[in-house]
């Protein structure tokens, strides 16, 4: 109920123009674009034409056929690999970040989330130029005297996307598990110091237990960002690192069966909204108890 | 209450630090020592790039005898990589200033009490951020082929607006449900018009919010890769050329090339942060 309007004119194109950006601008770039796709996943390709019939043949191909199963799960085992491994270097980080006040913690934060905003791609370079036959890593292993000759173990294989992969989400694990460490109150471990237990039985019985649900969604935040990514498996995969994203690349790209590809998208979104609400569910389990 | 707990911990404590401090000091010794690896693992690959920038490289060796600007200078002449700049900031700008008018319009829209579809239309702003890009991506590629858009400089604007679209609505959202409903209620009585309102009033408010998710969405912008990769059409953007440069191996200007964008993305990255989160900003500046 508010006053009446001199401009009525004017604020008649504002409410005309608020409108069209909370509706246009969604449902026609972001839901078109998006239903259309699924619809995609449903038709066929003949010699080189989309026929627009609805069929179930590409899903029942990917169930069916013994090529796309096998990297589809060997994917997301890569994925929940990664998962692990920056929960594992995270969570001392976001303990170690706990203990830090003002300034210092500010600037320890923001160094840790610099890197999210830096190009991706050249991460990816950096980290390769690191990993290859050429890079730091063999040539220190070699200076070390631990091995003779470059060894390609950490170079176009799955073993480089593992490793590309965690460095690059490592900042993604850490500020999850930071704010769930952040919400547990002092009075918790002090309560549990005065009543005799050690430090040790005081983070594994209290501070641990509590921060799981900060584990939970920093895993799926993790798995969901590392089963989307196409760009690190295409960059140090090579032959044997073949993963899920580039197959779905490959179906647009050389063999041009592009509701096959979406079929297989289709699959991926899936994936991804299991891990989401597999973290989401873990978060809430853990807090209600 | 807290008194007499504090009184009585005061004590113990003490003592049993003093029983305790080998643990702790290897506990605290452990959580630095993995902090540290971290820091090297994530800065440590950056370093390499950067340094070779300055050397020469032949035969795939770097010659370490003499350090030279020459990569700089032949990126200088490199008409692709300052065709793929021009594009980028193109790109980048286009989409920061439609995703800012866009996403302010969408906020306002959603705070406002006649709002309809509030939860569905939230839920579809954020499906491009949810779901990996390359399905995003795919999408729009198949959308435009299908209403017979050709691929341009203006399918990489929509894919670029429609990707950080959540973040600057998020962004301005949050501040706009901050304010408070009575500074509204206050312009309307004093006689004002929705208008005026919303350019007196609420303007003045978003404007810090609306630049931090300016900044936040340029630097997306700047790095978006997967996106810009399926709809783009002849023109690359910066990463898209970064990407096909390092497919083809290690030369000295790749190395030039992305020390001058880390430097770039850390800087906007920098300035982000001191936008988005003025209070502890603030609180760390003291």
């Amino acid at each position: 109920m508010s006053a009446p309007d001199p401009l009525a004119g004017r604020s008649r194109a504002a409410a005309w123009f608020a409108t069209f950006a909370a509706y246009v601008v969604p449902l026609g770039f972001i839901l078109a674009p998006m239903t259309l796709f699924l619809a995609y996943s449903f038709f066929s390709v003949d010699h080189g034409d989309i026929v627009f019939s609805p069929t179930l043949a590409n899903y029942v191909r990917f169930f069916t056929d013994p090529v796309f199963q096998p990297i589809f799960w060997r994917t997301c085992l890569l994925c929940l690999s990664v998962a692990v491994l920056c929960v594992v270097f995270a969570y001392p980080v976001a303990l170690f970040l706990t203990g830090l006040k003002g300034r210092q913690r500010h600037a320890v934060l923001v160094l840790l989330l610099v890197p999210l905003l830096m190009s991706y791609v050249i991460k990816i370079y950096a980290v390769r130029s690191i990993l290859g036959g050429n890079g730091l890593l063999n040539r220190t292993l070699m200076a070390l005297g631990l091995i003779d000759e470059p060894s390609m173990l950490f170079v176009f294989n799955l073993n480089a996307v593992l490793l590309t992969l965690t460095v690059l989400l490592i900042p993604f694990a850490i500020l999850p598990i930071f704010l769930s460490l952040e919400t547990i109150p002092k009075a918790l471990r002090h309560a549990s110091a005065d009543l005799g237990a050690s430090d040790l039985q005081t983070f594994l019985r209290v501070t641990l237990p509590l921060s799981l649900p900060g584990v939970a969604s920093a895993m799926s935040f993790v798995f969901v960002l590392a089963i989307g990514d196409f760009l690190t498996p295409q960059m140090v995969g090579g032959q044997s690192g073949f993963t899920f994203g580039r197959i779905i690349y490959s179906q647009f790209g050389t063999a041009f069966n592009w509701p096959f590809g979406a079929a297989l998208s289709v699959i991926l979104a899936a994936a991804v909204i299991c891990a989401i609400a597999l973290g989401g569910w873990a978060g809430t389990r853990r807090q209600t108890q | 209450m807290t008194a007499p707990t504090t009184a009585h911990a005061t004590p113990v404590r003490p003592a049993r630090r003093v029983l305790e401090s080998p643990m702790k000091r290897i506990g605290t010794a452990l959580l630095v020592a993995v902090t540290g690896l971290v820091f090297v693992l994530l800065y440590g690959p950056l370093l390499v790039p950067i340094t070779s920038s300055f050397f020469t490289v032949s035969h795939g060796a770097v010659d370490w005898s003499q350090p030279t600007a020459d990569a700089y200078a032949a990126l200088t002449r490199n008409e692709s990589v300052l065709a793929a700049l021009r594009t980028t900031l193109i790109v980048g700008v286009s989409a920061v200033v439609l995703s800012v008018v866009i996403a302010t319009g969408l906020a306002l829209y959603v705070a406002s009490p006649e709002a309809k579809g509030r939860r569905f239309l939230q839920f579809v702003i954020f499906l491009p951020f949810l779901m990996p890009p390359i399905i995003t991506g795919l999408a729009l590629l198949i959308f435009f082929r299908e209403i017979n858009f050709e691929r341009s400089i203006l399918t990489v604007i929509i894919g670029h607006t429609v990707f950080v679209l959540a973040l600057v609505y998020r962004t301005i959202l949050v501040r706009l449900q901050s304010l408070s409903g009575s500074l509204v209620e206050a312009s309307y009585d004093l006689g004002a018009s929705r208008w005026q309102t919303f350019r007196l009033v609420l303007l003045p408010n978003l404007r810090g919010a609306m630049a931090g998710g300016a900044i936040l969405a340029f630097a997306l912008s700047f790095d978006e890769t997967m996106i810009t990769l399926l709809v783009t059409g002849t023109q690359s953007t910066l990463p898209v050329r970064l990407w096909a440069m390092m497919r083809l191996g290690f030369t000295p200007d790749i190395n030039a090339l992305v020390t001058l964008v880390l430097l770039f993305t850390t800087a906007l990255c920098l300035v982000a942060v001191r936008f988005v989160a003025p209070v502890q900003a603030a609180a760390g500046g003291d």
